[in-house]
């Protein structure tokens, strides 16, 4: 009796620590965000403090104020999730489902155009875009952003549409459905959960990207992550502001991630078994 | 009588000659195609053509500091390479990086995943913490990492060391610790992926091999040893093998962290090409350096799937 | 001459996988109105034939002609034929009333005629008090009805079923079985029925044509097939006990078996090796006749299956429940001539008439 309750309180106690270290400073810069600059700076570190906005304000409201970053995001992350799914549903189906010729070939090109370090690409898209004087536009990033998600859609949409049982198109094509209506009322709605995954981590990607939006973005288009930067200069940090900045920019994938948790681990798991994934 | 087929019913007209393939064959091909181009043709555009111009410019000179001086090298890029000390240096610290933050993140996960496996409630309270990290951005995380953290004097992690007694350190300033920074950041942000899909693998694992172990009286090492690890095998190999590929190529959080400094101390390769391209504009070695690892990336995925496979 | 709706022809289809021949040259005749079963072992090519009838398979030589129409390399949808797949194939996203609306929906049947449709087919096939549900909250047994009302809601011209009846229970396969024949008959389609369930297929079907390796070894009403077998092949697959084979040397009207002689009621001819067949039900056990040994008795309740050694060889016999045998004991098997079927060990084939 008593081994298995130190047993447990052991298991619970490490657990909790492990917690801690991947929670807390998530918490932390939660908390600092409430600060203000004087207090971020007291030394020892205030755990109880008089909360204030002026971090947020300045975030939001003040001079480099970060609202349109999260424009700028929103219409990146938005543009290119839509983009990447109007391509890869109809290419995941075509690749899981149809008699489409080279089809081992294609599904290795695929997993292949997932291994591309990003650093040799953004060369040569620099002086593409520099030449066709689409840098720094929107249309541009979004079609570059392509370059991990649509692999990844693409691979994560197959596995999905590759657990519908074959009898499905069969029987749909018996009922004079013919192969687009198949594809729209029967197979789609059976690969919503699929789609929905792909969603999150497609929005999830393209809203953390930085490396693209940094060399190929500039003032029109300047994701919240390229934005941080804003925050620390060679004089000083803005504790705070960075901390509320920080907030502010992963409020939304913070949000995302909780109210979709269970999508994420199912998506990990079955990028995982696939063999495909990025990030 | 009946004996073989044949047997009375209504005449048949002369049948048609059959096409061998079908026309509905010919169709769907002609739909799967359709569907499927669309993703070929940007593929191709966003990632093999790209190629094909990185490869080119790492055979030219493009020094934007120097413009006059541009034209064909030829492998002129890759010979000064082979002699370039931070080329070397680079290299070593992409081993060193890579191979420790993947063995670390595989090694804590696992634990992290048998240790929860334990527990049976309060499962989603670590599930939620341990996504946290991995949907940050790792640009965030690194900036985050330098100031919240890492800071000497007011970071969470210097105030921590200086209350257990180990002082205060330049964590991100001195270059071994900068290298141990960076490592630890990286592996921090990742080890709960490596956690979620070996949890879940873990799982998935069937119970009743484990009682027959139980009954065939193994304690828990050798259960752990014999029967779980084993299972646990393709799993942990697609964890390696993904982790890799992202060790690899990661930028953003080191580069927020410390910018591949102090000095070259935490350069790993595309660090260094991406220095060298947009910080120092000398884009026929940078391309030339980003070559490289993509090379390095490609037989390293190339080696990884062979020993999945093999296995 | 106008073709009678429903009648399905099959042409020397041939189907081959790699190196691999699935159908070796299949033709068939089926009437309209008929109730056709394919019967045979698994991988014996019926479920492929069923599925180039429906267009869902490619075949290499052959054509497939319904009503007269040379249908070969057609698009399934464009052949009239409706389906009822073994796992049901049920649209599990939509409720049943959806699932058996939808081949009316996609040739734009109007609504009014639409529903007047889907609930006369529900109603048939007695699941109308099921229509706002899902196929997930169904029964196997619902789920195959589902999939009727689905298949004859469109009054199709042929009526195809892939083994319907195997994924439910052996009472629900029972009644199944009936409802599904009287329903056949009510609808007067053609229906195409493939299993490997010889006792399925001889209740079920008017005629039937026995599957063996890619081939069609015989067609007929399930009397003639089980009366008359055509080969080894098919007389060890029907029956239940299966028919007994016996080596045995034939000349002229008599066949010797074990040393003993079985006079017949034709000449023969010539003498040779045979092996010679004899139904279970048609032994009886007597004082004279071919000894024999008992093995086992294994009873049934209504009857009883004694298992015995006849030299070398196993015979089985099925005798009424009373009958009184000891394990081991030494009996006599005798059997009517009619009741014989003589096969040439050779080429397996029937000898005689």
């Amino acid at each position: 009796m008593k081994r298995a309750f130190a047993r447990r309180f052991a298991l619970a106690a490490s657990a909790g620590m492990l917690l801690s270290i991947w929670g807390f400073p998530v918490l932390w810069a939660l908390l600092t965000s409430f600060k203000t600059e004087r207090d971020v700076l007291a030394y020892p570190p205030k755990i109880l403090f008089e909360p204030s906005l002026a971090a947020y304000r300045d975030v939001l409201f003040g001079a480099s104020s970060i609202v349109p970053n999260l424009v700028s995001s929103i219409i990146l992350s938005l543009g290119a999730t839509l983009l990447t799914l109007l391509v890869a549903v109809p290419a995941g189906y075509a690749l899981a489902r149809l008699g489409l010729p080279a089809k081992r070939t294609s599904g290795f090109y695929v997993l292949a155009t997932q291994m591309l370090p990003p650093v040799g690409l953004i060369i040569p898209y620099y002086l593409v875009l520099q030449k066709v004087g689409a840098l720094d536009t929107y249309v541009g990033l979004i079609v570059i952003y392509l370059t991990f998600s649509l692999p990844f859609a693409i691979w994560l949409l197959v596995s999905y549409f590759e657990d519908i049982p074959r009898e499905m198109e069969e029987a749909a094509l018996l009922d004079r459905a013919g192969r687009l209506r198949t594809l729209w009322y029967v197979i789609l709605p059976q690969v919503r959960g699929g789609i929905a995954v792909t969603i999150v981590f497609v929005f999830l990607n393209a809203w953390n990207e930085f490396l693209f939006a940094v060399v190929l973005g500039g003032n029109r288009v300047r994701p919240v992550t390229v934005a941080m930067f804003n925050f620390i200069s060679v004089e000083q940090t803005r504790w705070a502001s960075l901390a509320a900045g920080a907030m502010v920019a992963m409020g939304p994938v913070m949000l995302l991630g909780l109210i979709a948790q269970k999508h994420i681990v199912k998506g990990l798991t079955v990028g995982a078994v696939k063999g495909g994934g990025r990030r | 009588m009946t004996a073989v087929a044949n047997a009375p019913g209504p005449a048949a007209p002369a049948p048609a000659p059959s096409p061998r393939i079908f026309r509905y064959q010919r169709q769907e091909r002609r739909f799967a195609l359709l569907l499927f181009t669309p993703a070929l043709v940007l593929l191709i555009a966003t990632t093999s053509a790209p190629l094909v111009y990185l490869l080119w410019t790492s055979l030219m000179r493009i020094d934007l500091t120097m413009p006059y001086l541009s034209g064909f090298a030829g492998v002129e890029n890759y010979a000064k390479m082979g002699g370039d000390p931070r080329f070397w240096n680079s290299l070593l610290l992409t081993l060193i990086y890579t191979s420790t933050t993947v063995v670390l993140q595989v090694v804590l996960g696992l634990s992290l995943a048998l240790l929860v496996m334990q527990i049976p409630r309060g499962q989603t309270v670590l599930r939620i913490a341990a996504i946290l990290p991995i949907v940050l951005a790792p640009v965030v995380v690194g900036l985050f990492w330098r100031t919240l953290l890492l800071s000497p004097d007011f970071g969470l992690v210097d105030l921590v060391s200086r209350t257990l007694g180990f002082g205060s350190h330049a964590w991100l300033g001195d270059p071994q610790l900068a290298l141990v920074s960076v490592i630890a950041i990286h592996t921090w942000q990742w080890t709960p992926f490596a956690f979620l899909v070996l949890l879940a693998s873990l799982a998935s694992l069937p119970p009743d091999v484990f009682e027959a172990a139980r009954i065939d009286r193994a304690n828990a090492w050798q259960r752990f040893r014999r029967i779980t690890l084993p299972l646990l095998r393709p799993a942990i190999v697609i964890v390696v093998i993904m982790r890799t590929m992202i060790a690899l190529s990661a930028f953003a959080a080191i580069f927020a962290a410390t910018g591949g400094g102090p000095g070259t101390a935490t350069e790993i390769l595309n660090l260094y090409a991406y220095r060298t391209s947009f910080t120092e504009f000398n884009l026929g070695y940078g391309a030339a350096l980003a070559a490289v690892l993509l090379a390095i990336t490609l037989v390293i995925s190339f080696l990884m799937f062979r020993m999945r496979r093999g296995r | 001459m106008k073709e009678r709706a429903g009648s399905v022809a099959l042409r020397n289809i041939v189907k081959r996988h790699g190196t691999l021949t699935v159908l070796k040259g299949v033709d068939l005749d089926i009437r309209p109105g008929e109730f056709f079963a394919l019967l045979g072992p698994s991988g014996s090519g019926k479920t492929t034939t069923l599925r180039i009838l429906a267009g869902l398979e490619s075949h290499d030589e052959g054509s497939v002609i319904l009503d007269g129409r040379d249908v070969t390399g057609s698009e399934p949808g464009e052949r009239d034929v409706a389906m009822v797949f073994q796992s049901y194939a049920l649209y599990p996203h939509m409720s049943v009333y959806d699932n058996i609306a939808f081949p009316l929906r996609m040739v734009k049947t109007p609504s009014a005629d639409l529903d007047r449709a889907v609930r006369e087919s529900a109603a048939r096939v007695k699941i109308g008090h099921l229509l706002e549900r899902k196929p997930g909250q169904l029964s196997g047994g619902q789920q195959q009805r589902c999939a009727l009302a689905r298949a004859i809601v469109r009054k199709p011209t042929l009526f195809l079923l892939d083994e319907p009846l195997s994924n439910l229970d052996a009472k629900l396969r029972l009644e199944t079985r009936v409802e599904l024949r009287k329903l056949q008959r009510a609808l007067g389609v053609t229906a195409v029925y493939v299993t490997h369930d010889q006792e399925e297929a001889m209740t079920i079907a008017d005629r039937l044509a026995v599957f063996m390796d890619g081939n069609v070894v015989q067609v007929g009403t399930p009397e003639e097939v089980f009366r008359k077998p055509a080969s080894v092949d098919v007389a060890t697959f029907l029956g239940s006990p299966p028919m007994n084979l016996l080596p045995a040397r034939l000349a002229g009207r008599d066949v010797v078996i074990e040393g003993h002689r079985v006079s017949l009621a034709v000449d023969h001819g010539r003498e040779r090796d045979v092996l010679l067949g004899v139904q279970p039900s048609r032994i009886e056990i007597g004082s004279d006749g071919i000894p024999a040994q008992v093995d086992l008795l294994e009873q049934l309740g209504d009857s009883v299956i004694v298992d015995l050694a006849l030299g070398s060889t196993r015979v089985r016999a099925k005798l009424p429940e009373r009958t009184r045998l000891a394990e081991g004991a030494g009996v006599h098997l005798r059997f009517d001539p009619a009741d014989v079927h003589l096969f040439d060990p050779a080429t397996r084939k029937r000898i005689g008439d």
